[in-house]
């Protein structure tokens, strides 16, 4: 798509891709800071992981078992929690611990059996080897990402400013609710495969927590998300393919810094200061 | 509906909490006009807030018939929670929460606004006229989070005026106010119920209760064990009769 600008195929792939991924994370990271389901972010990231390397283990197809493994987790942590009486952060360090643990398994064996490259990708990403069809997938999922905020942007802040406030003036918390869940994994499981399972949570996170550095109001923060995103991951895209160097990690220190820097600009900060 | 049929009826509703082995209300049945003024009573766990939000239907009514504005309860709660204020109790925002008060009060005709729909020129005309109702359209554009837990609490109760309610449920709205605060919003309530709102008040302070009959209900233990008119002057000598009641002896 965007041929036009970057020439070469493969590094205009890349920022394609690394630009739908990182606009569609940073979104919802908004959400996911603001409803404090950070949680269940993490552990849905680590669902998708371990569907992927089970479906790949077995020839089936890596994005629709992230996306069951994903969706399934968001609608288990509600149940477990009541069946086993645990609390739902218990839970979730629960299912966290064997999605790890199912992924770890499949990706170790597979590399006995010689197909450890592959699964090497779910680790830390690629985002040399994509197919064109999977980053019209990425803009679709984009679009879907923003399209969700906008056309429930009242249910949405009403449901961040506080749940039971959101019930009592009628609004119907949980079809919204599970909505969100519903979006936040099937992103997820999309742009695992050019994030990483272990990495794709700073994208689901640092985004809105750097936004909250020089925003009050929920509105810019929607619209600063992902733009800082969008410039940290094309950035991290172009200078990593341009020095050969693994793409996703190199974004995510990219990220990293940027958050320091903002905490340590941030005129929030010097607010707090002033007050004591 | 005609204008004589109660505005809130409850006839032997159980209400319980999720997960919960039993339920928390027993058999209340309760009856209530338009343009009633109702003081609720009772000791800390009686069951005060459960009975707001029983009536709101935010809770699940395992048994009984429970009709509130004309529409039934334990089928679409959603359309209750439109026509029916419910001012929660012991409510404080973080200073970092990104809402301004404007933006709060507006929230509370989200719910009339419905699903897909963007705010029109009468939801915000709606939201200056409570803005005003409680003289604080000077916070509009502060965030809820750096105001104090009184000026809160005022926006709090903005917020479900802002939806034109027919009833309002307020569980201990004085709780953070001072005295000048409480009496104008006592004023404030006792112009809405000549109007022909109900309101519905849990509290522990019956001193400056509006100056006309009131019907007070007091709950122990998950029941109702007195609902009566009086006087205002006479609710805290109820109140306080029904603490010393057989279910104490
Ligand atoms: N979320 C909950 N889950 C289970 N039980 C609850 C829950 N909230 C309240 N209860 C129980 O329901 C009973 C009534 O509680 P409720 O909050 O209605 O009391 P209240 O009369 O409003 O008390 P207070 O004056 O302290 O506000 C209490 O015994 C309490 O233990
Ligand atoms: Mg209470």
């Amino acid at each position: 798509m965007l041929e036009f600008i970057i020439p070469n195929n493969i590094v205009c792939h890349a920022v394609e891709a690394m630009l739908f991924a990182s606009v569609a994370c940073a979104v919802l990271s908004v959400i996911i800071t603001q409803v404090q389901i950070s949680s269940i972010g993490f552990t849905m990231a680590h669902a998708a992981f371990a569907g992927a390397a089970v479906g790949m283990f077995l020839s089936l197809n890596p994005t629709v078992c992230s996306i069951v493994a994903g969706v399934a987790v968001a609608f288990l942590i509600g149940p477990l929690s009541d069946r086993a009486r645990l609390s739902p952060d218990t839970s979730l360090g629960l299912l966290f611990g064997i999605c790890m643990a199912v992924a770890i398994f499949f990706i170790a064996y597979m590399q006995t059996l010689g197909q450890g490259f592959s699964a090497m990708g779910l680790l830390f990403g690629d985002v040399i080897s994509l197919y064109r069809e999977e980053i019209y997938l990425l803009a679709v999922i984009c679009i879907v990402a923003i399209a969700f905020i906008v056309v429930l942007y009242k249910e949405i802040t009403a449901i961040i400013f506080d749940k039971r406030i959101a019930e009592s003036v009628g609004i119907r918390v949980k079809p919204v609710y599970y909505a969100m869940l519903f979006v936040i994994a099937l992103t997820v499981a999309l742009c695992l495969p050019i994030i990483g399972g272990l990495l794709l949570y700073v994208w689901l996170v640092t985004p809105a927590a750097i936004a909250l550095q020089f925003c009050n109001r929920l509105s810019t923060m929607f619209v600063v998300a992902p733009t800082v995103a969008a410039v940290i991951s094309i950035s991290g895209a172009l200078v990593g393919l341009e020095y050969s160097l693994p793409v996703a990690p190199l974004t995510a220190v990219l990220f990293s810094a940027v958050f320091i820097a903002a905490v340590l600009l941030s005129p929030r900060r010097r607010v707090t200061f002033r007050k004591i | 509906m005609t204008a004589s049929d109660p505005v809130i009826r409850l006839e032997n509703v159980y209400t319980a909490y999720e997960g919960a082995d039993r339920p928390t209300l027993t058999d209340i049945s309760l009856s209530i006009g338009r343009g009633e003024f109702v003081v609720i009573g009772g000791p800390n766990g009686a069951g005060k807030t459960t009975l707001l939000e029983t009536i709101n239907g935010m809770l699940h009514i395992t048994h009984g018939k429970a009709v509130v504005c004309g529409q039934d309860v334990r089928g679409d709660g959603v359309q209750v929670r439109c026509r029916v204020g419910y001012l929660l109790q012991n409510f404080a925002f973080d200073p970092l929460t990104p809402f301004t008060v404007e933006e709060v009060v507006l929230m509370g005709r989200y719910g009339t606004i419905g699903l897909f729909r963007k705010p029109r020129t009468e939801d915000y005309e709606a939201v200056k006229k409570s803005l005003h109702l409680l003289g604080i359209e000077d916070l509009a554009a502060r965030p809820i989070g750096q105001l104090s837990g009184g000026q809160q609490q005022k926006v709090l109760m903005a917020q479900n005026l802002a939806r034109n309610p027919e009833v309002l449920l307020l569980d201990e709205p004085f709780s953070n106010l001072d005295m000048f605060a409480r009496e104008e919003i006592n004023r404030l309530l006792a112009r809405l119920v000549g109007s022909g709102i109900t309101v519905l008040i849990v509290s522990h302070a019956f001193d400056d209760l509006p100056d006309r009959p009131v019907r007070v209900v007091v709950m122990q233990e998950g029941k109702i064990v007195v609902s009566r008119e009086c006087p205002p002057k006479e609710v805290e000598q109820i109140v306080r009769n029904a603490g010393k009641g057989p279910s104490h002896a």
